[in-house]
């Protein structure tokens, strides 16, 4: 990473204010630049701690893991407003989303997600008419795998993995050529129509790196979606995954092995 | 229409809701189709050249000039669904080593360039005669296409000859492993339940050899039409015929086996099958396309009908062969899209005629080939001269 | 008799084989020029990529940052049941109204039925799948009807929107159906 001085940015406006916004705007220097002025100009309020000594190029003293609970989920949806605003998600393509499941008596399965969720559920479902078993909502994300299928097969180095275990889109790289998107098991991924590339859920690696939460983590009003350290013990995460709950992932048999765990996940569940 | 991919029109069940578009449509049907149609045309070509089946001599030039045609447009359908279609050289600079997609820039490079070979080198010896008759433009093209080389000696010819032998025998795995691995590249999906087979890659692969030989056929009779070699027409024939055997008894035992297995996936198969494929599955790719031609050419091959006959019906079955092949690239292409991976939610899909990807490009991209062979036809004479009598040339 | 030919008789394949390796030689030269520096350090992708992720705009923050700017609300807000629930979920994402704390455009405010369907989002009975326990749920308009209120009413005529119960509860004290020191829910001290 470029270590570049106040000083010496205040030189390069004064030098041309105006070109240097362009390139700021166009994003040639964006790239080092960003990482050094939010340093001193916002400070963000620091929900993981520890993130300001990871300072290199991964992250290395914090194993992070997401934990869905799905016994809390109310199905607002507040979570996918929170991602759409976050990366101005174009119409029809979602990031994130939420399930609705309704199951009868005789093991009937029902699911909706109408606009995934993002303009939460105002209706009953009408087609139910046995008496209801179990109901409950399961909100979607990138699942983060252990062995991403979207890696193997991206032909260019596109969408990559991380050492400490995120799943990333290069969209300087990417030549949208949608195979990720059919590799993907839990069809997370999509060709946003805006940039015309592969885009998909990255656990906010952008809050997360600057120590904020996922933007639905950071919003959801009942805690069902946590985010934290493993190497943490004080951690809530921590925690969770030492309790005998039923946690578990999705499509286990896929074999991408999840960083992405559900606490009450039923079996139902795809 | 976002114009990057096509949105589902109808649901059924609970698809996810990034499952309603179907990323590859009509380009990456047609891209199969016509590297089918090459790999196949090729095999055509080195039944005669390598395997000396002597009665498609006759073809056996013009079905390499036939492959090159297509092979030259098998990058446009891609070229057209790539949404940074200016990036695509990043998979020469940085192919990755794990992706099955990958290799297609370097495999389908490597196969042009022993195809294009082979070529100068068969026609080396007519190209030096034709560059003495040809004056202006002309002399300069051939004298390119002829590599500068005038030396049609004995000795120069049976280094030709065995260049040409050369050519063809890695020919044939290459284009195997061309069309076998675009077959691969859908059998690797392992979240697509109707992809996901190690059947994929030879299902193509003979599905491939049948739409070229098809594909030569047709197109053999129509420019030859009146003077078609019936003897290389009925060898054709039976070879269409064996072919199509492996490929459609391949096709079904697949199914049957899925069918069978009965996993969760079949529920969703299931569903597909008898949802939005059935009618471009059942009907039209399996009863009409397939049944029909089969028990034709099976008829042709076994019965010596007359030629009037043999050529009527041979036309009618390649034809209708060559639209099996585009079904059954559209019924695993799109239907394996059509299905959710929420593996309970089936979504429908129709082309638009006007739109990046829709049919009005997609009918472009399949005449281009047929243009491509025209101006070939300039410069390459398609025909041997005095098919019967001649044997001197190779 | 052969005749005398310009060419040698492999003057054409040497020429091939010197295309090829042309050819050859030209991919490997332009995979050294065009194959960005940091490809390749860490894994078959591009180094700087995880940068340029690191640097999107954040776009939304923290209730602790909006609740900074505006101390009155923030004493509702953290008071009551609903502190849990993020500012930006009905406002709207912070950089949209703020850049470096400094106010750039207005934040959007509902109104009416915007607010019935806000509150509706998660205390609606009807659509099931909710877990009774974690949230107080309504159905409408029977809870209008039982709270013997028109049935046109919006939430915010009873509820205050940061804090539900602060008015409800005001009301009570006032009429002294509570004492001055309880909460209607006794979980939430």
């Amino acid at each position: 990473m470029d270590e570049l001085k106040l000083s010496e940015i205040k030189q390069e406006i004064n030098k041309d204010r105006r070109g240097f916004i362009k390139n700021v705007l166009s994003g040639t220097i964006a790239g080092s630049l960003l990482m050094v002025i939010p340093a001193g100009a916002m400070e963000f309020p620091q929900q993981i701690p520890g993130m300001k000594d990871e300072t290199g190029t991964f992250i290395t003293k914090k194993k992070f893991a997401f934990i869905v609970d799905i016994t809390r989920c109310i199905g607002c949806g507040s979570c996918c407003v929170a991602d759409k605003n976050e990366y101005k998600v174009p119409e029809g393509n979602y990031r994130t989303w939420v399930e609705r499941y309704i199951i009868d008596d005789h093991d009937n399965v029902f699911v909706d997600a109408p606009n995934g969720g993002l303009d939460g559920y105002t209706e009953p479902r009408e087609d139910v008419t046995n008496p209801v078993r179990d109901t409950f909502f399961v909100p979607k994300l990138c699942n983060m795998c252990e062995k991403p299928s979207c890696t193997q097969v991206c032909p260019v180095g596109a969408t990559y993995q991380t050492e400490d275990g995120f799943v990333l889109v290069d969209d300087k790289r990417c030549v949208a050529c949608s195979y990720c998107v059919q590799a993907c098991p839990y069809s997370v991924r999509f060709i946003n129509p805006v940039t015309k590339t592969a885009d998909k859920c990255t656990w906010c690696y952008h809050r997360v790196r600057k120590g904020l939460l996922p933007a639905c983590v950071n919003v959801c009003p009942v805690q069902a979606r946590k985010f934290g350290d493993l190497n943490d013990k004080k951690s809530e995460i921590y925690k969770i995954m030492r309790l005998p709950h039923v946690i578990s992932v999705l499509k286990h048999g896929m074999g991408n092995k999840p960083s992405l765990h559900y606490l009450g996940l039923r079996r139902e569940v795809v | 229409m976002q114009g990057v991919a096509e949105t589902a029109t109808t649901v059924a069940g609970y698809a996810f809701p990034n499952d309603f578009h179907v990323h590859w449509s009509l380009m990456i049907v047609l891209y199969p189709y016509i590297t089918g149609i090459v790999a196949g045309a090729f095999i055509v070509s080195s039944l005669y050249h390598v395997f000396h089946i002597q009665a498609l001599k006759p073809i056996a030039r013009f079905s390499l000039l036939f492959a090159f045609a297509f092979l030259a447009c098998a990058t446009l359908p891609l070229l057209n669904h790539l949404g940074h279609p200016e990036r695509a050289l990043n998979m020469f600079l940085t192919p990755n080593p794990y992706s099955a997609m990958a290799g297609f820039g370097y495999i389908y490079s490597a196969y042009g360039i022993v195809l294009l070979l082979e070529i100068l080198f068969i026609y080396r010896e007519t190209l030096v005669k034709l560059k003495e008759q040809a004056s202006g433009f002309m002399k300069t093209v051939y004298n390119v296409l002829s590599m500068g080389s005038d030396n049609i000696g004995s000795r120069a010819l049976a280094l030709d000859h065995k260049v040409i032998g050369f050519l063809a025998a890695i020919g044939i795995p290459m284009a195997c492993i061309l069309h076998g691995y675009v077959g691969f590249i859908f059998g690797g999906v392992k979240a697509n339940p109707l992809w996901a087979t190690p059947l994929m890659p030879v299902i193509f692969l003979l599905s491939a050899c049948v739409s070229g030989i098809a594909g030569i056929i047709v197109t053999y009779m129509i420019l030859k039409i009146g003077k078609v070699d019936m003897e290389c027409i009925r060898s054709c024939i039976k070879f269409l015929w064996g072919f199509f055997i492996l490929d459609f008894v391949f096709e079904m035992l697949e199914i049957g086996m899925h069918a069978y297995q009965a996993t969760h996936h079949w529920h969703a198969l299931h569903e597909l099958f008898w949802g939005p494929l059935y009618q471009s599955y059942w009907t039209y790719q399996v009863l009409i396309f397939s049944v029909i031609p089969f028990f034709i050419l099976m008829g042709l091959s076994l019965i010596r009908f007359p030629d009037l006959i043999v050529k009527f019906f041979g036309f009618i079955a390649s034809a209708m062969i060559l639209f099996q092949v585009l079904l059954m690239r559209w019924n695993v292409v799109i239907g394996g899209q059509l299905m959710s991976k929420s593996e309970q939610g089936v979504v429908g899909f129709h082309p638009e005629w006007i739109e990046k990807e829709g049919i009005i490009p997609a009918i472009i991209i399949m005449v281009l080939p047929i243009v491509i062979l025209f101006i070939l036809s300039k410069v390459f004479p398609f025909w041997l001269p005095a098919e019967s009598t001649s044997n001197s040339s190779k | 008799m052969e005749p005398e030919y310009k060419s040698k008789y492999n003057a054409h394949l040497i020429k091939v084989i010197l295309v090829l390796i042309v050819l050859g030689v030209g991919v490997v030269a332009a995979q050294a020029l065009f194959i960005p520096r940091d490809f390749g350090e860490h894994g078959h992708y591009r180094t700087s990529a995880i940068e340029d992720e690191m640097n999107r705009l954040v776009r939304n923050q923290t209730n602790e940052s909006c609740l900074k700017c505006h101390p009155y609300i923030k004493k509702i807000h953290l008071s009551g049941v609903h502190k849990t629930v993020s500012c930006e979920f009905c406002h709207g994402p912070n950089a949209d109204h703020a850049v470096d704390e400094k106010k750039i455009a207005d934040m959007p405010v509902k109104r009416g039925e915007e607010i019935k369907a806000l509150c509706l989002r998660c205390h609606n009975k009807i659509i099931r799948a909710r877990p009774e326990e974690s949230i107080k749920m309504i159905a409408m308009p029977q809870h209008l009807e039982e709270k013997r209120v028109q049935t046109t009413h919006i939430c915010n005529q009873c509820h205050h929107v940061h804090d539900p119960m602060k008015w409800v509860i005001e009301a009570k004290k006032a009429h002294g159906l509570i004492k001055e020191k309880e909460g209607l829910f006794p979980w939430m001290n």
